[in-house]
This record gives structure tokens, sequence and C-alpha cells, in this order.
């Protein structure tokens, strides 16, 4: 059989190329495997810099969730710095990740995910027409409207940090800006223009507070057949034909999910320490083994090598106890021995387990009867997974279930400013140790450092996509991407667009290829881009 | 009309994210407007069914005529000059960029990392990374110093990191309409339409400045310059002509200017003390001072201003 490369859709991508090969047998993936493919070295360049090197520097490890990492490159430092923060600083963080996570939702949905739904395999679904008419690339109706939109709330990132992607302003003890009413005022116009020009009109349908009043599955039903505006809006749509075109049997993943949680209460986290961030956040963190709710704790979390190109590394480590990177020898795919090192992505566990991360990991998250009052307490999602299960069909979903609840927190936080109030507090430096985290658009994230003689002596940084991409564990555990491909059927063998839906379903921020190989021959079926 | 193949080495995406920001014009209408047929990009290609590794091997042996390479991101060439730490289609990226550009119309570098190999390639570089056509100041880089395209013209460094949208449309459009007689270029290779000026031309704190009122963190007006590191008055960019996403600027968001179009960037290499801080001598004067003035000239009109009275004016500001 002739091998083939299709470009069948675009991704973001971010620390390189990702390549995954799946065997096929009898139209089943037996088995996946995941490959980062490129190495920069990040944690490397800073050591033995100036403590605030990763205000700088990782932001641009991810260009897509810059502001994510400056949130934690601040936040490690406050915390080994032990500074104070003002309540306006916690609230100009709040909004730099929330206008970047909103963003980074229209634009996902239709240049990444919707574009997929298009696909010839769905052809003789009655939805597909529709489809095809909003979604198809740069031509569909609807596509370059949330493509443009997507634009807006960054804008209002720039008013406080300057520019996005990109931008340094959040600092230990603080923000560096100090904003005015015109700043404000603004903001808040551009943010109603997201609104007016999106969010309401085509992606709802209703207004923010009707879909806000969604509690469960089935309100959710009830929500799209409530009339025509909701049920022929983007998202009407999108739960029609997930459901219609099968998004709800498949890619289920590792059914442990994994949160750090994020925006910091602007009134409970003004002493930053890492035992305090728990109940500060108001998006909440926890691990959820598929039954339960358990506590965070960043202490848990560990790193595995034994497939990754590093050298001189035990399996299992904390990240403060992690030494900094010594590259291996890494080969392509076609070369790649998957009983030995494969991927330039390390393996993260919590606990032991393997955890999908993300959006959806969020909301079963905000689902946690034990919330506080000031934490997000929204149930729909833990009804959800009861009743449904992990797939293509809730990670998307709940992607795209985070836009309202945002745009309201948005403009709240730009309301709670105080323009007599102090954004910054001058710390004192100090050597020692700190823990920054917070949810990138795309998951988890969480940054490491240890400071000594007033320089760093170790910075480990944990993105959303390892803990999504990564490949086996010492214990030969596939990690979630690795696991959800398992076990897919795949119609025709020779355009596994299975493979890619699912893959993308976790908006790995990587360029992935995919590569199918019969199982029995190892002949490749075929390879295409996603 | 212009065939454009972009490419992504070591990057982040972060020129990619800025690109689809652009709205004069938009990405969209770069394709139906500006005449840019996309061959293929990292995240918005489309090509649905087009065989990527046979794109680019057509491009290379004349089949499809490749008008502009854009390259985001830094040729990663480690370890020992393998580049194995940067794969894409099944070869290291390095060796398919080399190809690319012998038969490139024009090669567009954007972004730091591919202009002078920009974060990854700070020291200890573990990747050993390097630009198109430059190491930091240094000409050469991984095509050489004496490369030029079909078209005559050296790699076109947009730096930034990352690069203003309007600074990567105009580029390509000025290609595709064939205006690029008025693209001039300076010594680092770089667009003098966005480069000529410094981003303290425009910038809002630039009285505080002549007045040497001091801006700091957290607080309205003043200016950067003298404590917090601000490189606005040595960094050439447009940021406060061409303000970023239609509404601000580094320096007008109080956030000091990291020096980010100019080669070497992160300046100091991240050392101690370097990052938001003005490095002086003998805890005074800034060690580095305003393009075009000699130290000496310098300190002495400053410490001038400084014991003049100070305009209550410019000190002023208002919530
Ligand atoms: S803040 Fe920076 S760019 Fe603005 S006037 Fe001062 S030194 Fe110049
Ligand atoms: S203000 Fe300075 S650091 Fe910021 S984008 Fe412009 S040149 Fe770069
Ligand atoms: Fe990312």
């Amino acid at each position: 059989m002739s091998v083939k490369e299709l470009n069948i859709s675009p991704v973001g991508r971010v620390e390189g190329d990702l390549d995954v090969k799946v065997y096929i047998d009898n139209g089943k993936v037996t088995r996946a495997h995941t490959q980062a493919a490129m190495f920069r070295g990040f944690e490397k360049i800073m050591a033995g810099k100036d403590p605030q090197s990763g205000l700088i520097v990782t932001p641009r490890i991810c260009g897509i969730c810059g502001g994510s990492h400056l949130y934690c490159a601040s936040s490690a430092l406050d915390t080994a710095w032990g500074t104070k923060l003002p309540p306006n600083a916690l609230l100009l963080r709040a909004i730099g990740q929330a206008t970047e996570t909103i963003q980074s939702i229209p634009r996902w949905f239709y240049a990444i995910f919707a574009t997929d739904l298009a696909n010839k395999k769905y052809a003789n679904k009655p939805l597909y027409g529709e489809v095809v008419k909003r979604w198809s690339a740069y031509v569909g109706t609807t596509f370059q409207k949330g493509l443009t939109a997507s634009g807006l709330p960054v804008q209002v990132y720039a008013l406080f940090g300057g520019q996005w992607p990109h931008s340094s302003y959040m600092v230990p003890g603080g923000v560096m800006c100090a904003p005015t009413l015109k700043d404000i005022t603004r903001a808040h116009a551009i943010m109603t223009q997201f609104k007016n020009d999106w969010l309401e009109p085509i992606w709802l349908g209703c207004s923010i507070e009707r879909y806000l009043e969604i509690k469960t599955w089935d309100d959710m039903l009830a929500w799209v057949d409530e009339n025509d505006s909701q049920r022929n809006s983007d998202l009407g749509l999108f739960i029609r034909a997930g459901i219609e075109f099968g998004l709800d049997k498949f890619g289920q993943g590792v059914g442990k999910f994994l949160a750090y949680g994020t925006y910091l209460h602007k009134d409970h986290y003004q002493n930053p320490t890492i035992e305090g961030r728990n109940d500060a956040l108001i998006s909440s963190s926890g691990f959820f083994d598929g039954e339960n709710w358990h506590e965070f704790d960043h202490l848990k979390v560990s790193e595995h090598v034994k497939h990754s190109w590093y050298d001189n590394q035990e399996d299992g480590l904390h990240p403060w106890k992690e030494p900094l990177p010594t590259p291996a020898k890494s080969q392509t795919l076609e070369d790649s021995d998957f009983d030995g090192q494969y991927s330039w992505a390390k393996a993260p566990r919590y606990d032991g387990y393997a955890c999908e991360t993300g959006p959806l990991a969020r909301v079963i998250m905000n689902a946690n009867p034990a919330n506080k009052d000031h934490q997000i307490n929204d149930p729909l999602f833990g009804d959800i997974i009861k009743k449904m299960g992990p797939s293509v069909f809730t990670r998307v979903l709940a992607r795209v279930h985070e836009a309202p609840r945002l745009y309201n927190f948005i403009n709240q936080w730009l309301s709670e400013i105080d323009l007599d109030g102090e954004f910054y507090i001058k710390p004192v430096e100090k050597d020692g140790k700190g823990f920054g985290a917070t949810e990138a658009a795309r998951g988890a994230l969480a940054h490491w450092i240890e400071i000594e003689n007033g320089v760093i002596k170790n910075y480990q940084v944990m993105a959303p996509t390892t803990w999504n991409v990564g490949p086996n564990d010492a214990e030969g555990n596939p990690g979630p991407i690795e696991s959800a491909l398992t076990g897919i059927d795949i119609e025709d063998p020779t355009d596994p667009v299975e493979v890619g839906i699912v893959a993308r379903s976790f908006d790995s921020c990587l360029v992935c290829t995919v590569h199918a190989h019969d199982e029995k021959s190892g002949v490749e079926l075929s390879k295409f881009k996603l | 009309m212009a065939n454009v193949l972009w490419l992504q080495g070591g990057a982040c995406s972060g020129n990619t994210m800025s690109f689809l920001n652009a709205e004069e014009p938009t990405v969209v209408e770069l394709i139906t407007d500006f005449g840019l047929n996309i061959l293929w990009h990292p995240t918005t290609g489309l090509q649905i069914g087009d065989q990527v590794q046979d794109l680019l091997k057509d491009i290379i042996a004349g089949k499809v005529q490749m008008d502009i390479l854009v390259f985001e991101g830094s040729i990663i060439q480690g370890p020992n000059g393998s580049g194995s730490m940067n794969y894409f289609a099944d070869r290291p990226m390095k060796d398919w960029v080399k190809e690319l550009s012998e038969v490139a119309g024009y090669v567009v570098a954007i972004g730091d990392c591919a202009t002078w190999g920009g974060i990854p390639a700070v020291p200890p570089n573990p990747s050993d990374s390097t630009g198109m056509q430059f190491l930091k100041k240094e000409k050469g880089g991984f095509l050489g110093a004496n490369y030029v395209s079909k078209g005559g013209l050296p790699v076109i460094n947009v730096p930034g990191c990352p690069a203003h949208p309007d600074w990567i449309t105009q580029i390509l459009v000025a290609i595709s309409v064939g205006r690029i007689g008025d693209v001039l270029i300076d010594e680092y290779h770089r667009p003098k339409t966005f480069f000529t000026d410094f981003v303290q031309t425009g910038c809002t704190n630039v009285t505080n400045f002549a007045q040497k009122v001091d801006g700091h963190f957290g607080k309205r007006s003043g200016c950067l310059f003298y404590e917090v590191g601000c490189r606005g008055p040595l960094t050439r960019a447009s940021c406060n002509n061409i303000l970023w996403n239609r509404q601000s600027s580094k320096t007008r968001a109080n956030h000091p200017c990291l020096g980010c179009t100019e080669p070497g960037f992160p300046h100091h290499d991240l050392m101690k003390g370097s990052i938001f801080k003005t490095m002086k001598y003998m805890g005074v004067f800034p060690k580095e001072v305003p393009h075009g003035r000699t130290k000496l000239a310098y300190y002495m009109e400053a410490g001038f201003q400084k014991v003049m009275p100070k305009n209550h004016k410019v000190m002023e500001a208002s919530k």
C-alpha cells in the first residue's frame, strides 16, 4: 500500500512538531505512541541567570499561552520571595489570564477543531451541509467572524500589558501598569463588542444570562430545543452535529483529571504562599479519579523520563528535585524504538497517575461540591461526566462552555479595580523555592523555581501539552492522548480522520503528524498532518 | 501574486499568533485581496489532502514556484551539527531550509529567533540555535554572510519578539504587489520603514524622559529609562507609532521596552541584575545611554537637568 501524507487540517503549535504513530488492526487502533520532535532547552538557558529571567523567557516557550506562562512565572517568584500583592494586581493578572483564554476559544474552535467536521467522512450525515457552510476554513460563514472576534479580548490584554502576545507585565509584587479610567472604560467597550459581534448572536443565540442557567445535561438539551435561535446558533449546531457524528462515542482517555486551578482572588492571596493557594483560587484545583475529587498538592507531581530523550535522571522525581535536562540522542519516528526513548516530552504523573488536563478537567473541578463560596460552583460537568463520560464531544463542550462565564468575570474584575489603590509593592529579593501555577487555555501549567546565591539554580516548567502528549511512564502506562487513541474504530485506514479528531480535541498546541501502521505487517498505511 | 511557504523551526508560534491578530489587512484579506497564496503554514495551512513532504520536494525541484519563504523560529543545529533536535517531515528542519532557500524568490525571517537566534541562542545555547543570516550581531548565521535569494536580496529580517503583525503583512504585500524595490534594509537587514525611528518616538513618557522624571512599576507617568531599564532610546522599532493590538505599546502600559528588535535580545544574556533594572555605573549613571550620544555628554547634561527645578506639569498624572 502506498504511503501518503495528507495535510488534513491546521493546528496551532508550540514546541515543535508532534508525531503520532498508531497501529491499526481490523479497523481498530491497537497501540499509539506520541513523539514531540523539538528541543530548545529553556530550563538550561535560565540556570545561573537573573531570578526574574522567567518573566521574559517563559512566555516565549509558547506564543499561544504566553500570558499563562507569565502568570506562573510571577507567582513562582511571589512565593519564593514572599511578596505582598495588592488586590488590583491580582485582578489585573486574572484579567490577563482570562482574556488570553477567552480569545483562544473561538480561535481554537474555528481554526483548529471545527474544520475537521467538514471532512468527507461525515458527508452522509444530515447536518453535514450546514457544518460545511459555516465552518469550512476561511470560506465558512461564521469562520471568519469567530476568527476576527478572537482578536478583541487580547486588545484588552494589550491595554494592561502593552501587547499580546509576549508581554511581561506581571511581576513579583504586582503588575507594571497603573491603568486609568479611560483604560477601564475602553476595556469594557472592547469586551462588549466581543459579545455583540460573536458571543451572543453567533455562538449562543441567546443572552449570557440565559445560557448560564444550564445546570445539567438535560437542561442543555432542553436549551438547544428551546427556540430556533439557540438551535441554530453555532453552539446549538455543534451539540446537534457532535452527537449526530458520534463524537460522544470515542476518545475517552485516561479518565483521571488534574487541574491546578487559576484566578487568584483579590482578597484571598495578598500574602502569596504555596499552602494558601488552593483556597484562594476562583477556578478550583483538584484531582478527580473518575469518581471522587481530591485536594491538589503540588508535591504529588512528578515526571518520568524512561521514554524521553533525557539522560542522567531518575524516574518519578518532583520538579524541585529534577536535574537540568541532559539531552539524549534522538531519532526520527521511523527509527524510534518505543521500548526505549522516543520523545522530547517527559511523562508527568500525579500521585503516579497519567492525567488529562484542560478545560474538561477544569469544569469537573468547578462541579466539586466542596468548592467554597468565592469559587466557581457549576454542577454541569459533574452531571455530564456521570451521564456520558469523557469523549471528544465532552472535551470540546467543556472548552467552549467557559466563554460566557469568563466574559462575565472579565467585566466584573474590571469593575473591581480601585483606581486609587496600589498596583505594585516592591518586593525584597531573596533565595528560596517557589511554585506558580495556572490554567492555560489548554490545561494545567506550572513553574517551579529554586534561587540560590541570587541566581536561578533550577527552573522547571511543566506545560499542559506535556501532560497530554507525554509518552509512556516507567511502568509502561500510556499518556492521555496515547490512551485516548487506543481502541478507537477507524473507518478508512488510509484516512484515519478519527485519530486527528481525538488528538485535536486535546488542543495540544503542536503540529501533529499522524502515522498509521498496519499492526501485523508494520506497513505504513497513511500519514497526514493535522 | 506570490506563493508563500511558512515554516517554523525552534519557535514558540508567537509570530504566527501575532500575524493572526493582523487587521489591516487581515490574514483572510491577504489571501483574498492581496494575492498571497499560502502554499503551507503550520497553523493555517489548508490544502486538505496536500502532501507536505511532496510539496517541499516539488518546490526544491522547481516544479512549484515559491516566491517567499517565511521562516519563524531559530535554526536548530544541535547536537553536533546534526539538527536532530528539530525534525520536520522526517528530516532535520535545517536541511529543508538549506535547500528551500536556494530556490526561494525572497527569504523573510520573522521574529528574533529566525533573525538572530533569539532566546534559544542565549548561552549555553543548548540546541545550538542560530538565526537565518545572523547570530546576534554577527553576520553569517545559518545561510552565511554572502547568501542572496533569487530575487537578489539577502534574508529580509523582520525582528521582534514577536514581530508586530503589520511589519509582517506589509513586507509580504510589498513583495506580492511588486514594491519590494521600495523596501530598503539596514545593516541588520531590517526594513528601514519600520526600524529607523526609535521606540521612544511617540512614547507618551518622552517629556518625562527629557525632564528626568523617574517612572516606576505601578505608578502613573514617569519615564522608565532611569530605574527599570527601558531600552526605548536604544531600540529601533515603530511600537509607539503603529500600536500593538490597536491599543497600546509596552512603554505606554508602563512596561520597559526590552529592546526586542535589536540583535542581542535578551540583552546581557539575562545576567543577574539585568532584568527590569537600569544597570548603572557607580550606582548613579545608566551604563547604556541613548543612541547617538557620548556617555560623557549625556551624563553632564543629565546631571544638570536632575538638579534643575522640576516642571510640575510633567509630574502630574491622573487616574
Ligand atoms: S519610557 Fe522608555 S521609550 Fe518612553 S520615554 Fe522613557 S525611555 Fe523613552
Ligand atoms: S517596545 Fe521594545 S520590547 Fe516591546 S515590542 Fe517594541 S521593541 Fe520590542
Ligand atoms: Fe502551549
